[in-house]
């Protein structure tokens, strides 16, 4: 009869696979952790952008504005975001909040909910119900008009606004790019990072020309490093790229 | 509609094909073929993201054994042959993923300088 050691999980290992399980587990581990701190250490930094549910709940009052994405010119901040700021601005998840502020564009309102921050980028996202959103009585005051700065070409990445701003880790990126474009389809503000800053400003809310959403060919390049042109406007502290789709071309 | 939306209503056209098979199958057509079944109902939602996701799969099955075409017998004959090349391949395609992956990366363009291509109004 064959004598060859035969391996059983609930019975003593066999004498003559001893010495071989111990070393190939041993040599696993070693292995799969030099995979894993090889791979960890070839990602680039996901950045320090997070939720600041430490900061809680955020109110501040200002317009609605639509460039086609939902902003909130903020008029009267606090500590934290001050007056004159530009806030971009989402719902909960993967949606917008488009629909329920679309009736408001224009006036006066008190927006409360958890902002998301990463260095300038900031974003807040709305709370639920009559809480999250108010009118406020009063004429909406006069803001400064969006200032235009002319045509630019930029390189860099096309992002989702939320993921980049921290809700989540990386926020872009090739391995990011499914969860990206799922969020633009929901309508979260597209966010633009230049490869360096244009007129102060590493990031840029990019949109469509003459006011349209981003171009249909632009999803296709999510979290590529591409190459595009557009022309660029100030509103309050944000800046806003329409670019035009045709002069888009993926870097090499 | 871009490819990024084609797919995304590509998934959901086909999990709610999916649903509505679960929903024949583990109500009826489980019944009909697997007499170990018959009467147990816990186990059956558990089925259900499963079904979604391969339904075409769980229609042919369930039209070869309602039919009998199929040989039953041979499908529980393990294909240990394969087992060690499978892994070996298996192996080798995760390893030659990751490091082509990484060769293939691409290089942030931290050299590109932001131009201006005309001024306001221009």
């Amino acid at each position: 009869m064959d004598k060859k050691p035969f391996f059983v999980g609930y019975l003593p290992i066999p004498e003559g696979l001893r010495a071989f399980l111990i070393s190939l587990t041993v040599s696993l581990v070693v292995f799969m952790a030099f995979v894993g701190i090889t791979i960890g250490a070839t990602q680039d930094d996901p950045g320090n952008g997070a939720f600041r549910f430490d900061w809680r709940q955020q109110t501040v009052t200002g317009v609605i504005e639509f460039v086609p994405y939902p902003i909130l010119r903020v008029t009267e901040g606090n500590e934290r975001i001050p007056a004159g700021h530009t806030l971009m601005l989402t719902g909960q998840g993967k949606s917008t909040i488009r629909t329920r502020v679309q009736p408001m564009a224009g006036d006066l309102v008190a927006l409360t909910g958890v902002i998301l921050k990463r260095g300038e980028l900031d974003m807040m996202q709305v709370a639920g119900g009559n809480r999250g959103l108010k009118k406020v009585d009063g004429p909406a005051p006069d803001l400064p008009a969006p200032e235009p700065l002319g045509r630019w070409k930029l390189a860099g990445e096309i992002c989702d606004g939320k993921c980049l701003a921290g809700a989540m880790r990386p926020g872009r990126g090739l391995a990011h790019k499914a969860c990206a474009n799922l969020c633009l389809i929901g309508d979260i503000p597209p966010v633009f990072v230049s490869s360096q800053p244009v007129e102060g400003s590493e990031f840029l809310m990019v949109a469509g020309p003459d006011g349209t959403r981003l171009p249909d060919r632009a999803y296709d390049l999510v979290g590529a490093f591409v190459q595009l042109e557009g022309d660029l406007e100030r509103r309050g502290d944000l800046l806003i790229l329409r670019m035009d789709g045709d002069t888009m071309e993926l870097m090499q | 509609m871009n490819t990024a939306e084609l797919l995304f209503a590509g998934v959901r056209w086909w999990l709610t094909i999916g649903a509505g098979v679960a929903a024949v199958f583990l109500t009826i057509g489980i019944d009909r073929i697997d007499e170990d079944a018959r009467g147990a109902y816990v186990f059956r939602p558990l089925l259900l993201p499963g079904v979604m996701l391969i339904w075409p799969l769980v229609l042919w099955r369930w039209l070869r054994i309602e039919t009998g075409a199929g040989d039953e017998q041979a499908r529980y004959v393990p294909p240990r042959a394969t087992h060690k090349t499978v892994a070996v391949l298996m192996a080798a395609g995760i390893l030659a993923a990751v490091v082509l992956g990484l060769i293939n990366r691409p290089q942030w363009p931290a050299d590109f300088v932001p131009q201006q291509i005309s001024g306001p109004g221009e």
